[in-house]
């Protein structure tokens, strides 16, 4: 780029050379603000899936995901990521959202729109497994809580991405917490409550809850979760709904 | 994953991918709009500069590189915006304001950090604007002749003689005291 025949200007008495050096430093000398790559990403995804900015919900605006990190940057950024988006997009303007990614799960904290009335579906190319099976057919390490011995019920889904392990009333996933969103959850206020024990967040109130395919299909399924702690160890994400907090946390202890 | 896979996967509808690519040039082409003049609208322009290439991937050549085809279209985003709004391009008046003795931490808009700079700096916005254009996109984008070209929509003959005639008023503007 700054061989000579990139020189403007022919007479070799008429050389720009020092006059171009010092425009260049002076280019990287002017500061222009510009907001974190990913949340530009985020808000233009927003921007390319809203139907119709009046009507949209905004809750529902994005299939937020962020961009892939490597395995080791995601460890170390794993264990809380926080991120508060405020009006990344004019028509996402209205809806101040926070984000918190955790363990594979992304929670938006907004304004409480109405719990979604969908029936609860399977995740995809769900299927009944052994835990034996399951383990040899997912890449992470499968726990299992000693606080609730063999599970009822085993399923593997969408390629051995998720692990569901299922007893009357409880409901545990297991998934890789260290690369994508793996499942999305849309509140109200209040914010979580950070269990720091267990590296973990526990939410209280009902509130929808969307499995993120890894292609990010752009409407996910949702459903209303009740009462769920999430947390993650050795890189495992875990989510387990339907026991009170001081069951959960006890259960979490167990998982090993 | 490289641009090329991530566009063949964004034109699949893959918008993950396709985030990945806005991640990748959105610093670029902020700055692109910032000193093209968007002024303080630059994340709106370069946002709309991003949908417009998504729906407009089946018209990018495979061949060419991302990066100027998308700055292209930011700087035609910041030229509709300078357009509609009847002003000479905002960096004009950004950088007018910044040399006011408000330290070189203003918070936003454009900060000049070194005094010699700043008059160099005001001779540039006072170039004519195509000149300024040329180089705006040369020396602040580091964009080379043939980038420079499609960024600006222009042929590189086009570039080489607006680039020479604004170096050469630059020269005149600036004086000898500022080139050693």
């Amino acid at each position: 780029m700054s061989s000579s025949h990139d020189r403007p200007g022919g007479d070799p008495g008429d050389r720009f050379d020092e006059l171009e050096a010092e425009l260049r430093t002076l280019g990287e000398t002017l500061h222009v603000p510009t907001p974190p790559p990913d949340a530009t990403a985020r808000a233009v995804r927003a921007r390319l899936e809203a139907p119709a900015p009046q009507h949209a919900r905004p809750r529902r605006s994005g299939l937020l995901r962020r961009p892939r990190l490597s395995p080791r940057k995601a460890v170390a950024a794993a264990a809380v990521f926080l991120a508060v988006l405020i009006g990344a997009t004019p028509q996402g303007r209205a809806a101040v959202v926070s984000v918190l990614r955790f363990a594979g799960v992304e929670i938006r904290v907004g304004e409480p729109g109405p719990l979604p009335t969908g029936v609860p579906s399977p995740l995809p190319s769900d299927r009944r497994v052994t835990l034996d099976e399951a383990r040899r057919a997912v890449a992470f390490p499968v726990a299992v809580p000693a606080a609730l011995g063999e599970p009822s019920d085993v399923r593997v889904a969408d390629g051995g991405r998720v692990v569901t392990l299922l007893w009357p009333g409880l409901r545990l996933d297991e998934y890789d917490g260290n690369l994508d969103v793996v499942f999305r959850k849309d509140l109200g206020e209040p914010w979580p409550e950070d269990v720091p024990t267990i590296r973990g967040w526990w939410i209280q109130q009902p509130h929808g809850v969307s499995y993120v395919p890894r292609g990010g299909a752009p409407q996910p399924e949702e459903r209303v979760a009740g009462p769920t702690l999430i947390w993650q160890r050795d890189g495992v994400g875990f989510r387990l709904e339907g026991a009170d907090k001081e069951e959960a946390l006890r259960i979490a202890n167990s998982t090993r | 994953m490289d641009d090329d896979e991530a566009i063949t996967r964004a034109l699949a509808g893959d918008l993950d991918a396709y985030e990945v690519l806005v991640a990748r040039y959105s610093v670029a082409a902020h700055r692109t709009a910032a000193l093209l003049g968007a002024g303080d609208e630059a994340e709106d322009v370069v946002q709309e500069a991003f949908v417009k290439a998504f729906r407009h991937l089946g018209g990018f050549r495979r061949e060419a590189a991302f990066k100027p085809w998308l700055l292209r279209i930011v700087a035609n985003e910041t030229h509709n915006l300078t357009r509609s709004r009847g002003r000479r391009a905002d960096l004009t008046v950004r950088l007018g304001q910044e040399r006011e003795p408000d330290g070189p931490d203003s918070p936003e808009g454009i900060v000049v950090a070194a005094d010699g700079g700043a008059r160099l700096l005001a001779a540039v916005r006072k170039l004519p604007d195509r000149e300024r254009e040329a180089v705006v996109c040369r020396y602040f984008l580091q964009l080379s002749e043939l980038e420079t070209a499609e960024v600006l929509g222009v042929r590189l003959g086009t570039v080489k003689s607006r680039t020479s005639r604004g170096l050469r008023r630059l020269r005149e503007e600036v004086g000898r005291e500022l080139l050693p």
